[in-house]
């Protein structure tokens, strides 16, 4: 009986990685890192890891003559498996490789997770972004609204994935109010609307929460409500954010969670025609459980 | 005798080694840093995750599929399948790209067994560079983070699917063989045997999926770290402001893509997000060449092919994506 070391830290690996994805969804800390709707996605990577380990546990010990058999089988049923099956002796290239590998699982297993900061929006562009959606919003076409029949907006924020009527009626819900309440589900639906046609809110009572973003060429009573928009997974994340005019902005640092409520109105920002929140109550909040908003998928089919 | 003390001895050291992780996981969750991180680092390091997490799913399938081709396909198939004709293999491999449902994340191991088996590298390269571009899900996508428009959405998969035809065509004037690396084992060439039982084959294959894994894993890990880096310290604001010609924005939302190396069925929201910065043209550059390559699947393709390969396919999407792009760009 011969014991194989790489093998079993190969094992080892594979359990490792099984794990660390278990654990990050028994902690609830995967929606830090993905959309939730993908959680199932990685949820099966865990099990197979498991899988895969399982068989790989069974390579650790081999008798002499069977992993000589092996090694020959190998080379027939697969003449020219070119990858390296961990038999070969260990070197420094190995070493590094196999270090690479653990690199993730240390730090995924050892650092807690952190919610993207003010500190990445100021990288994804900031307000130059924001500005330019106002610019690209106006290019697209209106689309026309019909009437669809009455769908209860709390049944909208249940389902993950809405059909194009809900959509509309989503819409429609939005142009009807008379105070915008920017929750989870709606706000990027919202936000898109209101960034369309920025005239026809004017005046509207708003409500939202989002953390506290600044950057030079601010008003002192200016600050951006900011949100961060997870497609898939946080690096995809795209920024969104209501400009917003706080008397005592000054006083707000960066990244301070907030919930305000204010009236809709238009500002000139470099040259571009923009919403502005006048917030006229506000509180500090703690950071949501929930910190990222995800699109609403609508059923095409 | 011998073979019951084996199992034995197998299922305890399975049993140790889950030990250990168990031991990990208790301690992970006391752990606490002596030292306090910047919290730059920890944004590197959870972006870092994410696109690992993303990917680990997309890789595990792709494998897998390695491994099925691996144990299953012979070269005896291949030769069936594929047509002598040059031109008609490269129109094959990239309508079976488009058909296959893949993400870049999972393509490399399964093009290098698929030129292992004695596919054309012509042929592999256009299934490489259809499969992630073309497929129901970016489709989707690409159409919803358009404001439901149809027509980017289009413009992405014809030009895509063009590009990869030209590419896959340049390939194969100037490349023979199979371009893979030279590994130390000897290649035998002998047939198969066909005479083992299935579950040993599905035994062998799950073998090799695991050996595969660990072979593409270091690279996916690097490619991830580096495109974390990037999107953690490269400001956008600098590259906004060095894009103003055609050119230059073309040129900047395709090195974008390569660096950032999103997943080809997100990477369209965060190209939509740019349509006001830059003429439709660099976007469509960004959407078409970034699943076609980025960075982390160039690492992934060093560690399977020559060098001079890499770099030469490289350099042919790269002509080939910015010639088309610049030669459409009047008409959309």
């Amino acid at each position: 009986m011969i014991f194989h070391v790489q093998q079993a830290i190969r094992a080892f690996i594979l359990l490792a990685f099984s794990v660390m994805l278990f654990k990050l969804h028994f902690s609830g800390e995967m929606t830090k890192f993905i959309n939730p709707k993908y959680e199932g996605l990685s949820q099966s990577a865990s099990v197979l890891f498991l899988v895969l380990f399982i068989i790989q546990v069974t390579r650790i010990w081999t008798a002499r003559e069977q992993d000589h058999l092996h090694h020959n089988n190998c080379h027939q049923d697969a003449h020219d498996c070119s990858h390296d099956h961990g038999d070969s002796p260990f070197n420094t290239k190995k070493l590094i490789a196999y270090l690479v590998i653990v690199f993730p699982l240390a730090t995924g297993f050892l650092l807690p997770a952190k919610v993207l900061d003010a500190s990445i929006m100021d990288k994804k562009g900031g307000m130059a972004v924001l500005t330019n959606q106002r610019i690209s919003n106006e290019e697209k076409k209106e689309t026309n609204i019909q009437e669809f029949s009455a769908v209860n907006p709390e049944e909208i924020g249940s389902s993950k994935e809405i059909t194009k009527e809900e959509y509309e009626q989503l819409k429609q819900n939005l142009i009807e109010s008379t105070t915008i309440e920017l929750n989870d589900d709606v706000y990027s639906t919202y936000y898109d609307e209101i960034h369309l046609d920025v005239q026809k809110f004017k005046g509207r009572e708003i409500q939202l929460k989002g953390f506290v973003y600044k950057e030079d060429g601010l008003e002192p009573d200016q600050l951006v409500i900011a949100r961060f928009l997870i497609t898939h997974c946080v690096a995809d994340a795209g920024i969104i954010g209501f400009l917003s005019e706080i008397p005592e902005a000054s006083a707000l640092s960066q990244d301070t969670w907030i919930e305000a409520k204010g009236f809709l109105d238009t500002t000139t920002f470099n040259g571009t025609e923009l919403p502005v929140i006048k917030i006229t109550n506000w509180k500090e909040i703690s950071q949501p459980k929930q910190p990222y908003l995800y699109p609403i998928s609508i059923r095409i089919l | 005798m011998n073979r019951i003390l084996r199992n034995h001895v197998i299922d305890f050291t399975g049993m140790v080694i889950i030990g250990f992780a168990l031991m990990l996981l208790t301690l992970s969750t006391r752990f606490q840093m002596p030292f306090k991180l910047s919290p730059s680092l920890l944004n590197l390091n959870t972006i870092f995750l994410s696109i690992l997490i993303e990917a680990l799913p997309f890789v595990l399938i792709g494998v897998l599929i390695a491994g099925v081709i691996q144990v299953f396909v012979t070269e005896e198939h291949i030769r069936r399948w594929i047509p002598k004709n040059r031109y008609l293999a490269i129109m094959m491999s990239c309508v079976i790209g488009a058909l296959f449902p893949a993400c870049e994340c999972g393509i490399v191991p399964i093009v290098r067994r698929l030129v292992g088996k004695g596919v054309p590298i012509y042929a592999a390269i256009g299934f490489m560079l259809t499969g992630p571009l073309i497929n129901p899900i970016v489709i989707a996508s690409t159409y919803m983070a358009f404001g439901n428009d149809i027509k980017i959405a289009s413009l992405r998969m014809s030009l895509g699917f063009f590009i990869a035809i030209v590419t896959a065509f340049l390939v194969s004037l100037f490349f023979k063989g199979h371009q893979l690396k030279k590994t130390t084992g000897t290649i035998h060439s002998h047939s198969l045997s066909k005479k083992e039982a299935f579950s040993k084959r599905f035994w062998d294959m799950l073998i090799h999926s695991i050996d595969e894994f660990f072979d593409m894993g270091k690279y996916l890990i690097i490619g991830a770290f580096l495109a974390a880096f990037v999107q953690t310290y490269l400001p956008a604001k600098a590259l906004l402001e060095a894009g103003s010609g055609t050119v230059s924005s073309v040129a900047i939302m395709m090195g974008l893509a390569y660096v950032l190396s999103l997943c080809s069925e997100a990477d369209a929201f965060i190209g939509a997000s740019f349509s006001s910065l830059f003429p439709t043209s660099a976007i469509l550059s960004f959407l078409i060449f970034g699943p076609m390559m980025d960075l982390k699947n160039t690492l992934m393709m060093l560690s399977v092919f020559r060098i001079k390969f890499v770099i030469s396919v490289l350099a042919f999407i790269i002509s080939t994506v910015f010639i088309t792009i610049m030669l459409v760009q009047g008409f959309i």
